[in-house]
């Protein structure tokens, strides 16, 4: 075969559509998120209070059932600002960029939390900044009901 | 686990878009190349292992439709699927098979054909009520880390770049290699394009469109060999918590590849790995994740993989020679580049590297790692067990 | 090599499965953990005392890239080697059987899951056809099942009432589960749905996990040992008319494997239960001709898979009832199978002999 030449092709075109079950621990987290309350869930056995809640630590393998109130302020761990423009999976169009993106340690909470940064400013964005929850008027019970953090003075 | 070896390799051509031909004919390209290298037939294969990470290509089941180009068709044939180190684990799922006693000769092939599907698709079917909301993509998470790692451990963008320019230039001598780039120079990555601070376009891997196989072999087929078999003397696995904010600095503790490099080490006999270790073929998707691997491989302290860059200690010509291939930055066929790093660590044993071989290679080192939870770690000698 | 001595050791200690619903309100992760739990429980073991996780799924039927990772921490892998087999997971219990054969790990946690409720399930397997030649036809699994049962039918059209009646005594005999009983008559006015395939002659998909225990070596837990004795596995080619799809070759191969290394050698008087994944009546015909299983194994005595089934989990599912028919009758065997793909083109088997 000559190597050089491209070959035909069939081009297919996916739409799909799935529907996932959240789950007791997820469902209850999200609604809390849809009133404006953060709530993490605590192990028994190492006290890790675990963002996003499941319903098991991986590490101590016990279930999780203890809740614990996690407040929508915390500390930058981690940023970056992408450059790139990302797909986002559940509509399948491009989100534009650039856009901030952080690891926030919730005040009240073990893990970090991944989200958004407000960019308006890049050189206020520094690890160990406090930074605060900028929340949608209209949520719906999903992580985007927080549009971004910003960084406090 | 019993003995078993490897006791032949091949790869495709790895490139941005292999159009002249279709994945069963891709998997074809290095499924024969390596049976010839081991100087075998297909009938002398008594069971495949595919790795390929289906969801990049839009595909389900992908063994069913290509896995005639990996002669599998009428033989016991498995897809193995763990993310980014399918290809180490499709890999470790060979040996398995080839020292459980019921198979002599066992094919690995991984594939991925990132230009006939949309891996940014596959990217995004993450979590759906998590970080499908809120993600930013295996870049986005890459530079979360690294700015933490970066902080702790005094490394800088002039160390990454030093491993961006030592991965392009190996692969200069490397003939399947997707990105050969003789002439790269540190300046030239901090000038390229910025993707997601501090990551520059060229700390990152490409993505590629290519195959890799090998084949293993139980002990005693392998033995019959002489010298032409690169036995593996310890293979280990490590899973870790899923959730990106689940674990701390993850680029910096990396407790997944520690631990499974420590199992992996005790069971080898291996104490002092930069000394001991010949060469290695680490999964270095971003030029700042080998230097955090360095540390959590024991390749050095922590803290000190800055200076084993800019003192060439893992060069061609250093203590110990790190991709000597390329690497995963300089080829990134996912489903493959888990079989990569095996392979290349197998031929280099062989002896049968050409060009980027690292003379008298007798332990070698290979290593898989998917989104900082998953972690593989093969040691291999010339020794038998 | 002597292929009998290699998997002589390996044990199926316990296990467990969730009831087939449509749908299962609750995760992946939530119904996998329930199996996890229950199956430990079963096998009279703890969390510490598993060396290894062997998974089962397929990333388009559960909308999730790496879709193991969704399951990592409810299966105890958290710090522990973890590996998946994308296909049903009798195959992923075989690779299990391999891992303790080769030494690796004494003690290896199985678990399949799988929700049909998620999707359309078959428009999903139409990813899993030849991209070229069949998916543009709009071919999927249930496609070629019909093809395969309109070659087997031929003109006899006696054999779409025997299927009528071996699919509602099946669905009568079925213990729980999910989907409408038919009378014969009911099966054959049911809509056609890949002819002669009707919607009575279906086993039910919906959501489930399943979870199994291996050890190696003794695996004396309550009411005797059951040894996985045999394994064999296999992939047919893929387009239909590759193959002759009025028989499974494909199955036939990996019986040979699984009876060579258990040492049968006359499949007609071996087992005292049969449980086939069979999806439609005309598969279990050419499971009992693959298999040469005789008259007097008796075949899916809770229902098999007209009980109600889920992607990913058959052969897994049907590894646990066939341990469970035999454990506790020294002597006895009982057939466990598994199948993936359009038409059989995968095939698992696996011999389960009481000690």
């Amino acid at each position: 075969m000559d190597a050089d030449r491209d070959l035909l092709s069939v081009s297919l075109e996916m739409d799909l559509e799935w529907r996932y079950a959240s789950g007791e621990s997820m469902e209850r987290f999200l609604l809390g998120v849809g009133a404006g309350r953060l709530e993490a869930v605590r192990c028994g056995v190492c006290g890790r209070r675990y963002l996003p809640p499941r319903p098991f630590c991986g590490v101590c393998r016990v279930r999780l059932d203890d809740w614990v109130p996690v407040a929508d302020a915390g500390t930058l761990e981690a940023w970056t600002v992408v450059h790139l423009p990302i797909l986002d999976g559940r509509t399948g169009e491009m989100r534009p960029s650039p856009y901030g993106m952080g690891l926030i340690r919730l005040d009240g909470a073990d893990t970090t939390l991944n989200h958004y940064l407000d960019t308006a400013d890049p050189s206020r964005l520094t690890i160990g900044s406090r930074v605060r929850a900028v929340w949608r008027e209209d949520r719906r019970g999903a992580m985007d009901d927080i549009l971004h953090f910003e960084v406090l003075s | 686990m019993n003995p078993i070896a490897v006791i032949g390799t091949g790869q495709t051509k790895h490139s941005k878009a292999r159009l002249d031909v279709s994945q069963p004919e891709l998997i074809r390209e290095a499924a024969s190349a390596a049976l010839q290298d081991a100087d075998i037939g297909p009938d002398d294969i008594d069971a495949v292992v595919i790795s390929n990470m289906e969801m990049f290509e839009g595909r389900a089941f992908p063994e069913l439709w290509a896995g005639e180009g990996a002669y599998a068709f009428g033989k016991p044939c498995v897809k193995v699927a763990t993310g980014g180190t399918s290809g180490t684990s499709a890999c470790i799922a060979g040996f398995h098979q080839a020292a459980s006693g019921e198979f002599d000769t066992v094919l690995v092939v991984g594939f991925e054909k990132h230009s006939e599907g949309h891996t940014q698709t596959g990217m995004a079917l993450v979590d759906p009520f998590w970080d499908r909301a809120v993600a930013s993509g295996a870049l986005g998470n890459f530079a979360l880390s690294i700015s933490q790692y970066m902080a702790e451990r005094g490394v800088t963008e002039e160390h990454a770049a030093q491993v961006a320019v030592k991965a392009r230039r190996n692969a200069a001598n490397n003939p399947n290699a997707h990105l050969q780039m003789p002439d790269l120079t540190v300046d030239d990555v901090l000038a390229s394009r910025m993707l997601a601070e501090p990551l520059h376009l060229l700390d990152m891997c490409p993505q590629s469109d290519g195959a890799a196989a090998i084949v293993v072999a139980s002990e005693e087929t392998a033995r019959r060999r002489g010298s032409q078999a690169a036995w593996v003397r310890a293979a280990t696995t490590r899973h870790d918590q899923p959730y990106l904010g689940d674990l701390d600095r993850r680029l910096v503790t990396m407790r997944a590849l520690r631990d499974a490099a420590q199992a992996a080490y005790t069971r080898a006999g291996i104490t002092d790995p930069l000394r001991e270790f010949d060469i290695a073929e680490i999964y270095e998707p971003a030029s700042y994740a080998e230097l955090a691997w360095y540390e959590a491989l024991g390749f050095c302290k922590e803290g000190e993989a800055g200076r084993l860059i800019t003192e060439g200690v893992t060069a061609m010509d250093g203590e110990l020679p790190v991709n000597p291939s390329g690497g995963v930055l300089s080829t990134n066929p996912v489903g493959a580049s888990g079989v990569i790093r095996v392979a290349e660590a197998s031929a280099q044993l062989l002896g049968r590297a050409g060009a980027h071989q690292v003379a008298g290679a007798a332990t070698a080192l290979a290593t898989g790692y998917g989104v900082y939870a998953w972690s593989d770690v093969i040691v291999m000698r010339t020794e038998k067990p | 090599m002597n292929r009998q001595q290699s998997t002589d050791g390996v044990s199926v200690l316990g296990g467990a499965e969730t009831a087939i619903a449509l749908p299962d309100p609750r995760s992946i992760a939530e119904m996998a953990l329930n199996v996890v739990e229950r199956a430990l429980e079963d096998a009279e073991l703890r969390w510490s005392d598993i060396d290894a996780v062997v998974t089962a799924s397929v990333d388009l039927f559960d909308g999730l890239t790496a879709s193991s990772i969704a399951v990592t921490e409810v299966v105890g892998a958290v710090m522990k080697p973890e590996t998946r087999i994308a296909a049903d997971g009798l195959a992923a219990a075989i690779q299990a059987v391999h891992q303790i054969a080769a030494g690796a790990y004494d003690t290896v946690l199985v678990v399949a899951h799988g929700k049909a409720s998620m999707a359309h399930h078959w428009n999903l397997t139409s990813w899993a056809m030849d991209p070229i030649f069949l998916q543009p036809l709009g071919v999927d699994f249930l496609t070629v099942a019909g093809l395969q049962a309109d070659l087997i039918a031929g003109s006899d059209s006696s054999i779409i009432r025997r299927w009528a009646e071996l699919a509602a005594h099946r669905k009568r005999t079925a213990r729980g589960g999910i989907g409408e009983s038919f009378t014969i008559d009911e099966v054959l006015e049911s809509p056609v749905i890949a002819a002669p395939i009707r919607v009575g002659m279906c086993a039910p998909l919906g959501d489930g996990a399943c979870a199994v225990v291996l050890g190696a070596g003794g695996g004396e837990t309550t009411g005797g040992r059951a040894v996985i004795a045999g394994t064999g596995h296999d992939l047919d080619s893929h387009h239909p008319g590759d193959r002759d799809l009025t028989e499974w070759a494909g199955l036939r191969r990996a019986c040979l494997r699984a009876y060579d290394m258990a040492g049968i050698t006359d499949p007609a008087v071996a087992f005292a239960v049969a449980e086939p994944s069979c999806l439609f009546p005309h598969e279990e015909a050419l499971f009992i001709d693959a298999a040469g299983v005789g008259e007097q194994t008796v075949l899916s005595p809770d229902g098999g898979l007209f009980a109600g089934t889920a992607p990913a989990i058959s052969g897994l599912g049907r590894l646990l009832r066939a341990t469970k028919a035999v454990k506790g009758n020294s002597g006895h065997r009982a057939l466990a199978h598994g199948t993936w793909g359009p038409a059989g083109q995968g095939q698992a088997v696996a011999v389960v002999e009481a000690r």
